[in-house]
């Protein structure tokens, strides 16, 4: 049977279950073995390890009603819960607690679409609402009106914006946090606070202006452990006339700088909307000795090293991808302006790979490529298989420091991640940022998980070395998986630590029972610190 | 994604949508009348009619017939190579336990579904649905 959470007795812990059963129903709490065992990290790089981190039981309620009934239990029996929306926050810990014997609040259950406003352009959900159900709704309804997913698109829209996720559309919206409004938020009292607007009963404007009066409090709420987000309004992007995906090539490594300082001039004069990736077709080779060589080097080979490898190849040295939205005469205008801004670069190529006219039709949505940057939500990132030989793959966590977008920086940053995996006995990794949120670049570091102990001791020591050369190098990031929560915070330890510290005086005064979410992104309740200290 | 949203409307809609007029005046929403795990339970039909809802709803944008757009289909056909069907839906071998086996263990980057997301009335269904009868 799944273990009570440390320090509670069994007596307590079944006396706690069977008070939440009376609430959300004996159906929807789970504490059988195989239930609990549901609520384990799929990618989990302690899987099957003692300190892998497993739930004690796991209960869903329906409504706001039943969640106060259920924190108020456990606050009488200091019961730890770890509410989750979809679950499927893969490769950053899934559904599974950060503090083993947890029980995992899951609200996957309340998936109420509540409201979609086509003339705000906005909607209210619930946390059970994945993009998956949100698109299918509006292309049922025949809205049109865009949402902003992440890719794969299996989460929902509150859990990923609360863990700073984005997307692939325009600036507006991929920043998820950034295109919220408003919040109804249960507090650890059990008591219901909204924000924004939301906190006039007749307001008519919950989900079209963020602030309402007073401190805006909506961040804290955002990878912390303060309260459980029951509705959240998000900003949707009115369907455009048409789209236009293109790619644009530049030959030389050098290349890089130019290409990236035009690009973002473009993106900051809002003459490019979507989200950019750039990427090096050459870096990214079969690593044949040469390129593991000159990548190993890092900025110790030269420029002509590089030239004669790339010339070498016969293949440019980078390849940024992006689209236009809107009329068509405007995105013609927009085109033929980036590309007279880029042709200072010699050997500089452009492409149109693309183009849409909306409504499409279900047969033109399967057949899009790029589906993310049209806001269709998809899996096709997520094949365990990609060649007939290959292992297949079993999970990854995500390693993506921010970067400021510049081409230095890239080239600067894969230099020391390139060092790290070459000290490993490591093939290099991937060259390649992308620009979600509206000024940083995140350079994306997929690291393998295993179902088996002595990979993941090598997965884990890998993902060390990363967190702390990069945040020596002035690189932190952003978002992590839930085992490297606590060496992440500490890369942000100004001051001997005062950013935390003041987390954790929030934490004991907003839950000062310590029952939600011991742990995440390292904020501890008092007596869960005293015992660590 | 046609017949997904074919299926997601038999299925007597996904997910509540309410009105505008509720939020405007702040009013408590009212208790939603549906659960997505007890759906295919509650859909007329017989049970493997209401196992390809479920397949719809939750397997076929990883394991549709369009393998471009089916990560898992595209898996497994280099996996078989040939010598099995790559679209579970075009399987003659499934039984309803490995249905249940895989949906509730996972298997390399698929994760297991929560009784939240698929529960045991829709694994029933879905179960049936892909083994034919095969228990």
């Amino acid at each position: 049977m799944p273990q009570p959470p440390k320090g509670m007795s069994d007596r307590d812990f079944q006396a706690a279950l069977r008070r939440i059963r009376e609430v959300a129903g004996s159906e929807w709490v789970f504490s059988s073995d195989e239930d609990v065992e549901l609520y384990r990290d799929a990618y989990s790089p302690l899987w099957g390890e003692e300190e892998e981190r497993v739930a004690s039981a796991a209960v869903a309620p329906i409504s706001v009603e039943e969640i106060q009934a259920i924190v108020r239990i456990a606050n009488e029996y200091r019961l730890p819960l770890y509410p989750i929306s979809t679950g499927k926050n893969l490769t950053y810990g899934g559904s599974a607690p950060v503090y083993s014997g947890s029980v995992v609040l899951d609200l996957r259950r309340m998936n109420r679409i509540l409201d979609v406003s086509l003339r705000d352009r906005s909607c209210l959900v619930e946390p059970g609402v994945s993009y998956f159900d949100l698109y299918r709704h509006l292309r049922q309804e025949k809205i049109p009106l865009w949402i902003d997913t992440a890719d794969p698109g299996w989460g929902g829209l509150i859990g990923n914006s609360l863990d700073h996720g984005a997307g692939y559309t325009a600036s507006d919206f991929r920043d998820h946090f950034d295109a919220h409004c408003g919040m109804e938020i249960v507090l650890a009292s059990g008591e219901v606070v909204r924000t924004g607007m939301g906190a006039n009963p007749n307001a008519k404007t919950w989900q079209v202006f963020k602030y309402g009066m007073g401190p805006w409090v909506d961040g804290i709420f955002s990878q912390s452990n303060y309260g459980i987000v029951t509705k959240m309004g998000f900003w949707l992007m009115e369907e455009p006339e048409a789209a236009l995906m293109v790619n644009v090539t530049a030959p030389r490594r050098q290349d890089i700088v130019p290409l990236l300082d035009i690009l973002t001039s473009l993106i900051y004069s809002h003459t490019i909307l979507s989200e950019l990736q750039v990427m090096s077709p050459i870096m990214n080779g079969s690593p044949d000795p040469e390129l593991v060589r000159l990548r190993v080097a890092g900025a110790g080979a030269t420029d002509q090293e590089w030239a004669r490898y790339v010339e070498s190849r016969n293949q440019p040295c980078w390849a940024a991808s992006f689209c236009f939205y809107g009329a068509p005469k405007v995105i013609a205008a927009s085109w033929e302006h980036t590309k007279d801004r880029l042709a200072v670069i010699s050997g500089v190529q452009f492409r149109e790979t693309a183009s849409y006219t909306f409504p499409l039709t279900d047969e033109q949505v399967d057949a899009v490529a790029d589906k993310p940057r049209l806001g269709i939500p998809s899996l096709n990132l997520f094949g365990s298989r990609n060649s007939p030989t290959a292992r297949p793959s079993e999970g990854h966590l995500d390693f993506s420091p921010m970067v400021a977008p510049r081409g230095e920086e890239l080239l600067a940053l894969t230099s020391v991640t390139g060092k790290v995996y070459a000290d490993m006995g490591l093939p290099p990794p991937f060259v390649g940022g992308w620009i979600y949120h509206r000024r940083g670049m995140i350079v994306f570091h997929p690291v393998s998980t295993y179902r088996n102990a002595e990979d993941n001791q090598k997965t884990r020591a890998l993902f060390e070395r990363l967190v702390t050369a990069c945040a020596e190098g002035g690189w932190n990031t952003y978002r992590i998986h839930a085992n490297f929560q606590a060496l992440a915070i500490q890369t942000y330890g100004f001051n001997n630590g005062s950013l935390h510290r003041l987390h954790e005086t929030l934490k004991d005064a907003i839950d000062p029972n310590g029952i939600l979410s011991a742990g995440r992104y390292d904020i501890w309740p008092k007596h869960l610190r005293e015992k660590r200290a | 994604m046609k017949q997904a949203l074919v299926t997601l409307a038999m299925a007597a809609g996904a997910l509540v949508v309410m009105t505008a007029s509720a939020v405007a005046q702040q009013a408590s929403f009212p208790a939603p009348a549906w659960s997505r795990t007890t759906a295919a339970a509650q859909n007329r039909g017989s049970l493997t009619e209401r196992g390809a809802a479920v397949f719809n709803n939750w397997c076929t944008v990883c394991h549709g017939k369009d393998v471009k757009n089916a990560p898992g289909t595209q898996s497994l056909q280099y996996k078989y190579q040939g010598k099995l069907p790559a679209a579970l839906e075009e399987r003659r071998d499934l039984t309803a336990k490995s249905v249940k086996f895989y949906v509730r263990k996972g298997v390399a980057t698929m994760p297991f579904f929560r009784k939240t997301e698929i529960g045991d009335a829709d694994l029933d269904a879905l179960a049936a649905y892909l083994s034919q009868g095969k228990p």
